[in-house]
């Protein structure tokens, strides 16, 4: 073990822990923002910390101090396994937290000689791992549901369970399909075979290669993580909240918190198997490697584009309208933000410049496309995160008969046609 | 140090999850317990470097037997008062486990004096296993898959047949 091995390692750890942890808030704050959008209002902007209102972020921390200071409240008909019941929530988020870290971040770093992967759990297994931990989820809300005695949330934890297993097989098949494609069982590796090109102008993304396999991989991750049009678990009209009807506070919170940190790990497996993970289309990391001075002069003029027009778009919507006589600090907030964002683009123009003319050191070059591959997997991670917030938005919620209907009449067997396909493809071409 | 540490932890887990399985009236805390076992196996699997077979123990016994048992117990959802009995239960778990403590003597035996390369884990990896599987080992693998098939169809039976006399015996007891 050497100091970078160790360093990477503990780096590849924080980073896989806070983007699960830290993303929880901004997703919140999201789900409510876009939710606002699609229903033509403005949604929460209004809580601040000294004037800084981020266009709402800080509401969500606010709701996290609420739900801590909330009253612990046992319903009296639990008697025995009242620990199961605290229990339950966190198994559901616990499972959630751990999936999520066998995602790679970036590519692998090579320093001196020595292969380092950029990846909290730097196991072979991912999409194993995924699988297998990601099964757990479920038995937190079985658990939840059956422990608070109350035949709705009976009936909730019932549909769970039973929507996970007719949705595992139709994920499995299609994950199956993408690991007779991509030759591997590992998410890095995945990504790798992916930084190609298909037909020689598309990427070379699972979407473009597997285009039907990607579809139901995207359907049934949206049921494994029980988001809309798949809530029956939960569906309000019929059945109160479901699993988590007794469940008050912070054990609330948990599964509060446990869905959207399994949402986030399903839209990272989606970009991971099927977008490309951390990679920029037609660019593989070898090409920015080797150009690595092309590479910097392009991401120096890009950054500052990308700043001006965030910075205008802050100045024009962070404002109150000319009828108001007071505008709460929203003027001293652009005012701040503006010169953070502009001191930080300064000091990412001046790092870029040295490291690409007056220096000549593949460890910083190496680091540095580590650290834009980083930023491109959050970006990519936050667009799919988007789509899930859309889809639950716009699209109306299935009846429990339905969502078996769709898993056991078209996606099984559309995922065993493909698989077979697919086999059946990669022999011919492999022979 | 740390390796026996965490094998006694995992150990304790264990063991603690399959007493718990055993002795617990209630299914759910015997589901739990079970799966507290599963995991703690899995953990003694990493902890031998075998990160394919702790992954597989997770994906099968957690992932399906745990799901599906859960899944029965909520479809039956048995009342407290209406579970078995069991007067004389500690009795026979004394029993049963004074009966097979040779047994387990017989496979601790066995195990200490398999061949070394059974113990060379470190050549072992998914594509090893699945070629094994599709070339040595293929006839053990069918008759398995023929084994669980015939299960499946048994319990479809049961299922059927049991339905027919349901219908009889409650029109024995109209009658």
């Amino acid at each position: 073990m050497s100091t970078a091995s160790i360093v990477v390692a503990v780096t590849a750890f924080v980073l896989g822990a806070l983007l699960a942890l830290l993303t929880i808030p901004v997703l919140v704050w999201l789900e409510r923002r876009i939710a606002s959008l699609v229903q033509d209002r403005l949604g929460p902007n209004r809580t601040n910390v000294f004037g800084f209102r981020l266009g709402g972020v800080v509401q969500s921390f606010a709701d996290v101090v609420k739900l801590l200071l909330k009253e612990e409240y046992y319903p009296s008909h639990i008697k025995k396994g009242r620990w199961l019941f605290m229990l339950a929530p966190v198994i559901t988020f616990a499972a959630a937290l751990l999936a999520f870290m066998a995602i790679p971040f970036a590519d692998t770093l090579h320093i001196d000689g020595e292969a380092l992967r950029v990846q909290a759990l730097p196991i072979d297994y991912g999409v194993l791992w995924y699988l297998a931990i990601g099964a757990i989820g479920v038995l937190g809300v079985i658990f939840g549901g059956w422990m608070s005695h109350n035949k709705y949330a009976l009936l909730g934890a019932t549909r769970a369970g039973s929507m996970v297993i007719s949705y595992e097989l139709p994920l499995g098949l299609s994950i199956v399909s993408f690991i007779v494609t991509y030759n591997t069982m590992d998410f890095n590796a995945m990504v790798q075979w992916q930084s190609g090109t298909f037909f020689g102008f598309l990427p070379a993304w699972g979407i473009f290669v597997q285009p039907l396999a990607a579809i139901i991989l995207i359907i049934s991750l949206f049921a494994e993580t029980n988001r809309n049009p798949f809530t029956v678990a939960e569906g309000e009209s019929e059945i109160v909240a479901g699993y988590m009807t007794e469940h008050t506070a912070m054990k609330f919170a948990m599964y509060f918190m446990g869905e959207y940190v399994a949402m986030n790990t399903a839209s990272a497996v989606i970009i991971t198997v099927i977008f490309g993970g951390y990679q920029v289309p037609w660019v593989s990391t070898e090409m920015m490697l080797a150009h690595f001075s092309g590479f910097a002069l392009s991401l120096m003029i890009a950054i500052p584009v990308i700043v001006f027009l965030l910075i205008r778009w802050m100045r024009k919507n962070n404002t109150v309208r000319p009828t108001v006589s007071t505008d709460s600090g929203r003027n001293f907030e652009t005012k701040v933000l503006s010169i953070a964002l502009i001191g930080m683009t300064l000091l990412i123009e001046a790092i870029l410049l040295y490291l690409a003319f007056f220096a000549n050191s593949p460890l910083g070059e190496s680091i540095s496309v580590m650290l834009f591959q980083i930023v491109v997997f959050v970006v990519k991670l936050m667009a799919f995160n988007i789509f899930f917030i859309l889809i639950r938005w716009t699209v109306p919620r299935f009846r429990y008969d339905q969502v078996q209907h769709l898993g056991w009449y078209y996606l099984l067997p559309l995922a065993l046609l493909n698989l077979f396909v697919t086999a059946l493809v990669v022999v011919g071409v492999n022979s | 140090m740390l390796e026996i540490s965490i094998f006694a932890i995992l150990a304790l887990f264990m063991l603690g999850g399959s007493i718990t399985m055993i002795v617990n009236k209630q299914p759910v805390f015997s589901a739990f317990g079970f799966l507290v076992t599963m995991i703690g196996l899995a953990g003694m699997f990493a902890l031998l470097n075998s990160q394919f077979l702790a992954i597989a123990q997770i994906m099968v016994s957690v992932g399906a037997v745990v799901v599906l048992s859960m899944l029965t117990i909520l479809t039956v959802n048995a009342k407290e008062e209406n579970l078995p009995k069991e007067p004389h239960k500690f009795k026979w778990i004394l029993f049963s486990s004074i009966v097979v403590a040779p047994f387990t003597l017989l496979v601790y035996k066995t195990l200490s004096i398999l061949p070394a390369h059974f113990s060379d884990i470190g050549t072992i990896n998914s594509k090893v296993v699945g070629e094994l599987l599709f070339t040595d080992w293929v006839l053990p693998f069918e008759i398995l898959s023929i084994l669980l098939l015939s299960a499946m169809l048994g319990a479809i039976v049961i299922g059927r047949d049991s339905k027919k006399k349901k219908k009889k015996s409650q029109k024995r007891r109209r009658l």
